[in-house]
């Protein structure tokens, strides 16, 4: 790169210039949290950019959809007959179900979870995903306008999707349960036994157990267990059955309830913090309050 | 001019930007989608001047990370990467189309490895994940196929006068 008797020329010097500038935002923006600089250039950045993106969004939609309907007429016969095994299917878990839903509410009302029904959310629409393949996040159409703040929980019909964690006005950034940044406190619905799932980066989940005294079966429901989520929404499902390795910890893989590739609209439920369910689970970020007398700081 | 090349390049850096977080979160064969920011970097690589291609390089970058999820300066830093190793290729005055073509699939792993790299190291634990391989060999395949149109549009849009017809 340095032949003899020549100095560095001036494209190279650039080139170095612009690499130790690369690092220092990026070791600035790590080490930065909440409401740093770059948080707020970036909600800024997205501010601008957003109506750009929601516009390309409305404009290439009813397009892709056109193209998904003409590939999918080919494979309609076929989809019919599996559709048929599927309902059969279908109407022998409903019989099954039924026994199973009178055990969770018994459960439920021993361990004192609410419902996730009875929260309130916001519908959004999601518009724009991830820069490139190694991101693991969805921009939504509704922001702090709309209610919605960072650390709240995002689902569709299917279970959860993620996680707010950037917010401007008119739009919000989720991060889904697959980034390996995104970790959740969860219980299975037979055992009611808890773990913590992670994302990979791929289709399915890391569980995590440290107390598993019963073995967790294939097709096992993963449920939030309201930690950081709201209690009893559907994280996915066990992959495969699996008993603890050494001791009591086990860690097995989650495949997620959601259809990450086939999100449109979302819901953000904006009535629950975890701050209200638990006085226990506090947010990191928030010093804990002077005084130690039970219930002191709660809402 | 001068500057004027500069932005129409930092439009066509932002334009394609917003076509990979918009068009490609729809079409994805196979799960996967082009690298088409760091695609049109490698294109004005190879037309711009060295230090306007290494500053459209930054910036570009920089609008990635500001529209994904990671810290900012990664994708700034990686497309810088790509440009300057661009750069040094040109100058070899290496042509014909399968060497073209296989550089710019050989540039889009390199990009994605250094950013995986980068990455792991400012904590978004990128090379352990499952499917890495793929996430490397399977957007440079989708660059290959786009890199002619892409390719054709920045030297139309940015047109070199020494190069201008005969590349």
């Amino acid at each position: 790169m340095f032949p003899s008797g020549r100095r560095l020329d001036r494209s190279t010097a650039l080139f170095v210039t612009l690499l130790a500038v690369g690092f220092l935002i990026a070791t600035f923006d790590v080490r930065s949290s909440g409401d740093s600089i770059t948080t707020v250039f970036r909600g800024g950045a997205q501010t601008l950019v957003a109506p750009v993106q929601q516009g390309v969004d409305f404009v290439i939609r009813p397009v892709v959809g056109f193209v998904d309907g003409i590939s999918n007429i080919a494979g309609l016969s076929d989809q019919n007959v599996r559709l048929e095994a599927e309902v059969q299917r279908l109407e022998q878990r409903l019989l099954e179900t039924a026994a199973l839903e009178r055990r969770v509410a018994e459960l439920e009302a021993i361990n004192d979870f609410a419902p996730p029904e009875d929260l309130a959310t916001v519908t959004a629409r999601i518009y724009s995903a991830g820069a490139s393949t190694f991101d693991q996040i969805r921009l939504i159409d509704r922001g702090s306008d709309h209610g919605i703040v960072v650390g709240q929980a995002v689902v569709d019909e299917d279970g959860l999707i993620g996680r707010v964690d950037l917010v401007t006005k008119s739009s919000a950034r989720v991060r889904l349960i697959t980034d390996p940044l995104v970790s959740v406190g969860v219980r299975l619905q037979d055992t009611n036994q808890t773990g913590v799932t992670t994302g990979r980066g791929d289709e399915l989940l890391r569980l995590d157990m440290f107390n598993a005294t019963e073995p967790v079966r294939e097709g096992a429901v993963v449920l939030t267990d309201g930690s950081l989520f709201p209690p009893g929404i559907v994280v996915g499902f066990a992959d495969e059955t699996k008993s603890a390795d050494v001791g009591f910890a086990l860690r097995t893989t989650v495949d997620p309830a959601a259809a990450f590739s086939q999100l449109d609209f979302v819901k953000i439920v904006v009535g629950w913090s975890p701050l209200e369910a638990d006085p226990q689970v506090r947010d990191p970020l928030v010093d804990a309050p002077a005084s130690t007398e039970p219930g002191a700081g709660r809402e | 001019m001068t500057n004027v090349k500069v932005i129409i390049a930092l439009g066509l850096v932002l334009a394609a930007v917003i076509i990979q977080t918009t068009v490609f979160q729809h079409i994805r064969p196979f799960g996967y989608a082009p690298a088409l920011g760091m695609l049109t970097v490698i294109a004005l690589a190879r037309y711009l001047d060295p230090e306007q291609a290494l500053f459209v390089a930054f910036t570009g970058g920089f609008l990635q990370d500001i529209l994904g999820g990671a810290p900012l300066g990664l994708w700034a830093s990686t497309f810088t990467v790509i440009a300057f190793i661009t750069l040094k290729i040109r100058e070899r005055e290496i042509a014909g189309t399968p060497i073209v073509l296989l550089g710019v699939f050989g540039l889009t792993v390199i990009g994605q490895f250094t950013y995986a790299i980068l990455g792991t190291l400012f904590g978004q634990g990128i090379i352990n994940r499952p499917g890495f391989l793929g996430d490397l060999l399977v957007p440079a395949l989708y660059n290959v196929i786009l890199a002619y149109p892409i390719f054709w549009l920045v030297k139309v849009a940015v047109r070199p006068p020494e190069r201008s017809w005969a590349t």
